[in-house]
């Protein structure tokens, strides 16, 4: 199921929280209301954690993680880690990462199996990112974009990437992800998917100003509910046309 | 997004306010003040700027009006032609160019007389010019009257059309009067069309809005249509003829198939057989309205021949009653089925699409090696999702104890920590010492701190930390006993101290007056007299043995002055006995004028005042002078007269205006 949702009016959701199959991270905001969408719809399955790093809001863009760990930039510092690791359940395993590009939630895509990441993202970095999230790691780009981060969003089920991605890219991609892999747009036209959403294999959170039609292309690919992927070229298609052009 | 917004426009005054709030504005904001022994060139400047400034404001008035209203050849045919309809092009037109060809005479007129203002040689004379100025402007405005009252009816009735978009999903409804077209528009969106049993009942168009396939659906209401020729079509039939002539929208024809709408079905087949260019390249569905009363079976067949021209054109025909809601939503799926397709069909023809069939496209993963990748869902989730099934959680979020706490909310992160209940209050402070406690967690700090406490209790049971009792011998106490008496008398003596310092001699301040004596050997004397008793023989007597007493020149002066008027002699006498030469009353007598005692009798200096003799001088001295010191000392001045002043000139005495002698208020 996707839920529409707003961090301070502000639509990029996925620049406020981290969502993945075992947590979710929340930014800590000037009221609750934000965070008591997530904690309704996930608090009793997985834990629904209020979070900072380096005294910023923009977690999600600041760290990646999936079931298995979590990784955040060194700018992190030792008291937000401590609440992180108290929070988090003990088979997470939370690593504090020395890497130039300190945005890791930009420049790394990942679901709980591969990872995508910059092309000038350290070595050490990937071993760690392997290591601690256990995941195949593959250097590329989504629509000769370096932040992949920012312009994909995966799940074990599926993905969404820049709207602008070709054909062939998508299927390559596709093949690496092991993912069916669809182009599309967030928040009424908004290309930078990674920051417009945050999904994981059963739930996905997007921006307020998201259509309706975004919605029913985000529920498709990442089979949220009854449709499959496959949906998107038959029964929407018309839909699609007609809204895109 | 709305392309044509015409709520926007400004209000169009009226000529008379035209013309008021211009010249209101001129006397606001121009100066207002002349005078004829201004120099010429001042007073002519002075009515140019009047003239100039009226003329601007007409300009810039009317230039907003014709910029605001929308341009017949500029906007969409649809506007334009309901336009067109509605208040006439010409009329509308002809109205904008009078506006334009009065704003071009204003601008006229003032170049005329600005020209002509350069010539005044009076006050008088440029005071005329001006007041002829703008009275031409103000009448060439009057003369706009009715047009600027038509332009204001326009601004109001165009604000109120429904705002159209003309190039989306439109979805239009037409048909005979009364032939169930508003119901059907009340049922599919929240239009709120008012429904009537008789004919002409929407008189304008209406739009409402409705969804379907995840898009947003304009359905918009005509007025119903007769069947005569265009030209003989009043307002309100044109407005539907309009919208379908000018919209590519899915048009629904509404058939009465009752006849309750006053109209045989064959006279609305007829109407349709006479629009149908109208419908050309639209897609086009044939309702059949009011079926809860009669259905298209239940009619006799010669009736439904009827119908031939739809069959034969392949027209589908459907059944729908707004009444019982049957067939309704058929309808409205059928029509934007129909208008999607039709719209998708055209837009992959242009090049539009190209751009988009990326996003059309899923991209199926190529196996890659053997490995399974199923999704982690947890099995709360499935269980969750059954329970559900609509009803919200009971759960209390943290929004609704922000709610309820209000401003004493505050966000308790250590409420949710994934550990022991015990230790997630624990307090833990970022630095101790110096150091930073995250340097020095340890993983194994439980156990080491379990085997620190099995060493302790070791220790305890071994009795390292018994202290040993003290048993105190006879010596002991006696110096313990004798050293608390020391305390205690050391303590008494230190208060004895502190009371006997404290003094208790009446103070006398320095201003007073030493008082007068009452008893005096001289008053008993007298007293005596009065009373009758002989005082003659008691020079002798032992009251009269008194020690005299030293007179300060602080004795009051009155009985000063009697004294040396005419009793001079006899308290000197008397005290001389025993009295000390030292304070001798003056001999001489005090030189008195007008306004008392005269100067050469000079007031001691105030700390000689009051003070008996020398060695209570230099006593006192001494007290001030500790005295000083110590109010001195306390605060770092150098003496007494180290007098701190913060403000040499405070401000309020010192600023503001001084001219005509106002100085006595400071």
């Amino acid at each position: 199921m996707a839920v529409r949702v707003q961090f301070e009016n502000n639509n990029e959701v996925g620049a406020f929280s981290k969502l993945t199959n075992s947590y979710c991270l929340v930014a800590i905001g000037g009221s609750e209301n934000f965070y008591s969408v997530f904690e309704a719809e996930l608090a009793e399955t997985i834990p629904v954690i209020h979070a900072s790093l380096a005294g910023c809001r923009i977690i999600g863009r600041m760290c990646v993680g999936n079931k298995n760990g979590l990784l955040v930039p060194n700018t992190t510092t030792d008291d937000e880690l401590q609440h992180l690791r108290n929070s988090l359940p003990d088979k997470v395993k939370v690593q504090r990462v020395e890497e130039r590009l300190s945005a890791l939630g930009n420049v790394i895509a990942c679901n709980d199996y591969v990872a995508l990441v910059h092309p000038d993202l350290d070595k050490e970095t990937e071993e760690i990112l392997a290591d601690v999230l256990q995941v195949e790691v593959f250097r590329q780009t989504v629509a000769s974009n370096v932040l992949v981060g920012s312009y994909c969003s995966l799940s074990n089920r599926g993905g969404l990437v820049h709207p602008r991605t070709s054909i062939q890219d998508q299927d390559e991609l596709s093949s690496l992800l092991q993912v069916p892999l669809v182009a599309g747009t967030i928040n009424r036209g908004s290309e930078v998917v990674g920051a417009g959403m945050v999904v994981n294999d059963w739930c996905a959170f997007c921006g307020l100003d998201t259509t309706s039609t975004e919605i029913s292309v985000i529920e498709s690919v990442f089979k949220l509910n009854e449709a499959t992927p496959a949906a998107i070229t038959s029964e929407m298609r018309s839909s699609l046309i007609e809204s895109m052009s | 997004m709305v392309l044509y917004n015409f709520k926007k426009i400004a209000v169009v005054p009226t000529a008379k306010d035209f013309v008021d709030i211009t010249l209101s504005k001129t006397q606001r904001k121009t100066p207002t003040v002349v005078h004829k022994q201004y120099k010429i060139s001042r007073i002519r400047q002075f009515y140019m700027r009047k003239v100039k400034f009226t003329q601007q404001n007409f300009h810039d008035r009317l230039s907003q009006i014709i910029q605001e209203f929308p341009k017949l050849d500029d906007i969409h045919p649809f506007y334009a032609d309901l336009m067109n309809v509605l208040y006439d092009k010409d009329h509308f037109k002809l109205a904008l160019g009078q506006l334009n060809t009065a704003r071009h005479l204003v601008d006229n007129v003032s170049k005329d007389y600005v020209r002509l203002l350069k010539f005044g040689d009076s006050l008088y004379r440029c005071k005329t010019l001006k007041r002829a100025a703008l009275g031409r402007m103000a009448t060439i405005m009057k003369r706009q009257a009715p047009n600027l009252q038509y332009l204001e009816h326009v601004r109001q009735h165009l604000a109120r059309l429904p705002s159209i978009d003309p190039y989306t999903r439109t979805i239009l409804i037409t048909g005979f009067p009364n032939v169930g077209k508003s119901s059907f528009v009340n049922k599919i969106t929240r239009a709120d069309v008012e429904v009537q049993p008789y004919a002409f009942t929407t008189k304008s168009l209406y739009v409402g809005h409705t969804d379907y396939k995840y898009l947003r659906w304009q359905v918009i209401d005509t007025p119903g249509i007769l069947d005569h020729p265009l030209e003989e079509r009043n307002v309100i039939e044109m407005q539907a003829v309009t919208a379908l002539a000018h919209l590519r929208a899915c048009v629904l024809y509404f058939v009465d198939l009752s006849e309750q709408c006053g109209h045989t079905i064959e006279e609305q087949v007829q109407l349709y057989e006479s629009i149908k260019p109208l419908f050309a390249n639209k897609p086009l569905l044939v309702v059949l309205s009011k079926s809860d009363v009669l259905k298209l079976s239940e009619l006799p067949a010669d009736r439904r021949e009827a119908f031939k021209p739809f069959q034969q054109e392949g027209v589908p025909l459907i059944e729908m009653s707004s009444l019982t809601e049957e067939g309704v939503m058929q309808v409205k799926t059928e029509a934007c089925e129909a208008l999607l397709a039709f719209r998708v069909d055209q837009k992959l023809r242009t090049k539009k699409v190209e751009g988009v069939l990326n996003r059309l496209h899923v991209a199926l993963p190529a196996q890659r090696d053997g490995k399974a990748r199923p999704p982690c869902i947890p099995e709360k989730v499935a269980e969750k999702k059954l329970k559900m099934d609509g009803c919200a959680t009971g759960r209390k979020l943290e929004k609704d104890i922000e709610e309820e706490l209000g401003d004493e909310y505050t966000l308790d992160l250590k409420k949710n920590f994934d550990i022991r209940d015990e230790w997630k209050y624990d307090k833990i402070p970022e630095m101790w010492n110096g150091h930073n406690i995250q340097d020095f967690i340890d993983p194994e700090i439980l156990e080491k701190l379990e085997k620190l406490e099995q060493e302790e209790e070791l220790r305890i049971q071994s009795g390292l930390y018994a202290i040993p009792k003290m048993e105190m011998d006879e010596t002991m106490k006696e110096i313990r006993e004798l050293a608390r008496q020391i305390r205690d008398r050391k303590s008494i003596i230190r208060q004895e101290s502190q009371v006997k310092k404290q003094s208790t001699k009446p103070v006398t301040p320095r201003t007073t007056t030493a008082r007068a004596r009452e008893r005096s050997v001289g008053r008993l004397r007298e007293e005596f007299e009065n009373l009758g008793v002989d005082m003659s023989e008691t020079d002798k007597a032992n009251f009269t043995q008194t020690r005299g007493r030293a007179r300060s020149l602080n004795r009051p002066l009155l009985k000063r002055a009697r004294s040396g008027a005419d009793d001079d002699e006899e308290p000197r006498s008397r005290s001389t006995s025993k009295g000390r030469s030292l304070s001798l009353a003056p001999t001489k007598r005090l030189r008195m004028d007008s306004e008392g005692r005269a100067r050469s009798v000079s007031k001691p200096p105030r700390d000689e005042m009051g003070i008996k003799d020398v060695v209570m001088k230099k006593k006192l001295k001494n007290v001030a002078h500790k005295a000083i010191a110590k109010k001195v000392g306390k605060t770092g001045l150098k003496g007494e007269a180290d007098r701190f002043i913060g403000t040499k000139k405070p401000m309020h005495l010192f600023s503001g205006k001084r001219g005509m002698g106002k100085t006595d208020r400071r």
